[in-house]
């Protein structure tokens, strides 16, 4: 909510998301390629600087991996929709003093009308996306598989591949699918030996985890907050573990997949009660503050 | 006379605006100097009686209406909640002088200049109530504030509030002369600093990007101006830490983030880069600390938390 105009429209904007237009391939290894892309596109903690700490993912501007018509951000951006990607606020690199917001692309359009050719011979698209991360958003190096896999994540969306309906229900269930397919990004990436980027991928499960507590912030509700805070811990745990290559890191994670489904029964059975309702999240909406 | 006095008055505080970033810190703030320790070393986790930042506004808002008890009354629950604030103390002496208790306004002054030896309207203020005072240690100050004036010449971002500045006490100094004592210039009465709602937040955007574009001494005049609107808002508090510590100085730095840390104790930004500088510092000890604090505040996780692990597994700044 923090990104968005005071007058957009709550249900619209915040109880439903874009439909991803994604097609995995079914080589198992470039599936979790693009899957591990999918995961790094959706945490903060990918990218650096003022952005990452005010929580802005990749995903923040492209919902879905499309555009964010109603994206909006003080001194960023100019119309809803845009963002100047060359402002200083965001950026030690690249601020070019001009304040030139530009609209947000669409990155599951057509990629004809994408401004970075996307064919893998052109060797164009792998070099953009990291001076995004590095240069335009301060972030750290990213590990060559979550470059690589941000690039197969981004070739992977296509308008052919767009479901029918244009959007879908923001739930506890759409969020933790993400969380669940993140996790096993990270143990793809264990089984491969890529320890920091099995750490973003729990890094983005963790993302997802907290975007479900948000919306459980009615004090009726405090026990299934702890029990989400208790989900958390135990990924912030196995992070811990990947950086020590601890060995018990296999099980954990699988027992963490196991635990995540009755939890999730949890939480669906209180969601009339939280912001994922959006009746009680137009209220909640009405009650912004000015500004 | 009065009339004259107010208008002085309200330079100074809002000289205190102006120049609080370029100037404040920089004494020693006794206990916790850097690399000292960790999160023991911080402020409690009580919780001060007041909300400190809440007072400083309030305080700054009766100076305007000029109620000065109030002001006093205000600035001093902040001084209480943060003793080692220049800030607050200077506002207090504004205060205590604007309601003529010049002894009072000494005090504040003198724990201002104390705990910051380098800002100019700490020295000013306190050379307007030794003035007041009669006391011939104001001349002590003027020399001081004219010296800066002639090492700064025209080139320094402060020239024209140190010119001003010494008007004004030599005018409080020779009372006779004073009414041909020209006011201070328009610059001083900074229409910035006490604009419109958007002015303060204007500012600290502008001065996050002067961070980013390096411009270290601008982005502190622009934090000024943010924190003449806000007050002591641990966000602009940070900030400050943050261009003086790329600008080197660290004791400077470690003054802010610890001003910024008594507001909020659990404010991730100041904790983040109060690691960073215990790692500039060479105290990976005190940096693990923050971290794990970083860690226990961060529920779902944060970039501060994972930028300052960087930071502690190389020891030292990512390249």
């Amino acid at each position: 909510m923090r990104w968005a105009p005071a007058d957009v429209d709550p249900v619209a904007t915040f109880a439903r998301a874009p439909t991803e237009c994604l097609r995995l391939p079914a080589e198992a290894r470039a599936a979790l390629s693009v899957e591990v892309g999918r995961a790094a596109f959706r945490t903060p903690v990918l990218l650096g600087g003022q952005a990452a700490r005010a929580g802005v993912a990749c995903e923040t501007c492209h919902k879905a991996g499309r555009s964010n018509p109603t994206f909006l951000f003080p001194g960023v951006s100019g119309a809803p929709g845009t963002a100047d990607v060359t402002d200083s606020l965001f950026s030690t690199h690249r601020g070019d003093g001009i304040d030139n917001p530009k609209p947000i692309p669409d990155l599951s359009g057509p990629k004809a009308k994408l401004k970075i050719a996307q064919a893998p011979a052109d060797h164009k698209l792998e070099p953009f996306i990291h001076g995004l991360v590095t240069e335009e958003f301060d972030g750290p190096e990213p590990a060559p598989a979550v470059l690589d896999g941000l690039a197969a994540y981004v070739r992977a969306l296509s308008p052919a591949a767009c479901p029918k309906a244009a959007s879908q229900p923001v739930t506890v269930a759409y969020l933790l699918a993400d969380a669940r397919r993140a996790v096993r990004a990270a143990q793809g990436e264990m089984a491969l030996g890529d320890a920091p980027t099995a750490v973003l991928m729990l890094a983005s499960a963790r993302t997802r985890l907290g975007l479900i507590d948000e919306r459980y912030a009615d004090p009726g509700l405090a026990a299934l907050r702890a029990q989400l805070r208790a989900a958390d811990h135990r990924l912030a745990e196995a992070q811990d573990a990947v950086r020590a290559h601890s060995p018990s890191i296999g099980a954990d994670l699988a027992a963490w997949l196991a635990a995540s489904h009755p939890l999730e029964a949890r939480l669906a059975a209180r969601e009339p009660a939280s912001l994922f309702n959006p009746a009680l999240l137009t209220q909640a909406a009405r009650r912004r503050l000015p500004g | 006379m009065k009339t004259l006095r107010t208008v002085l008055l309200a330079a100074a505080v809002i000289g205190l605006g102006a120049t609080t970033a370029l100037a404040s810190g920089g004494g020693s703030m006794g206990s916790g100097g850097a690399g000292s320790g960790g999160v023991s070393n911080m402020p409690g986790n009580s919780g001060p009686q007041y909300d400190p930042a809440a007072e400083y506004a309030k305080a700054v808002s009766a100076f305007k209406a000029k109620q000065y008890r109030d002001a006093a009354r205000a600035a001093q629950h902040v001084t209480d909640a943060v003793p080692k604030s220049p800030d607050a103390w200077r506002l207090l002496g504004a205060a205590k002088a604007g309601d003529n208790d010049w002894k009072a306004a000494r005090r504040a002054y003198e724990r201002a200049v104390k705990l910051a030896p380098d800002e100019i309207t700490g020295h000013a203020g306190l050379g307007m109530a030794l003035a007041n005072l009669k006391d011939p240690k104001a001349q002590d100050e003027l020399t001081w504030l004219k010296a800066k004036a002639q090492t700064c010449a025209d080139a320094c971002p402060d020239a024209a509030n140190l010119k001003a500045m010494s008007v004004m006490v030599e005018g409080a100094m020779t009372p006779a002369a004073t009414a041909a004592t020209p006011k201070p210039s328009a610059s001083l009465s900074g229409p910035m600093l006490f604009g419109g709602p958007m002015a303060g937040e204007g500012a600290y955007v502008t001065a996050v990007s002067l961070i980013n574009q390096k411009r270290y001494d601008e982005a502190l005049a622009s934090l000024a101006g943010a924190q003449a609107k806000f007050g002591l808002h641990p966000d602009i508090l940070t900030y400050e830490g943050y261009a003086w510590r790329k600008k080197g100085d660290y004791a400077r730095a470690e003054q802010f983030y610890r001003q910024a840390l008594a507001l909020d104790p659990a404010h991730i930004g100041a904790i983040e880069y109060y690691g960073e500088l215990k790692v500039a510092t060479g105290d990976l000890g005190g940096a693990k600390k923050l971290l794990a604090r970083l860690d226990g505040l961060c529920t779902y996780g944060c970039a501060d938390a994972e930028e300052l692990r960087r930071w502690i597994a190389l020891g030292h700044e990512p390249q």
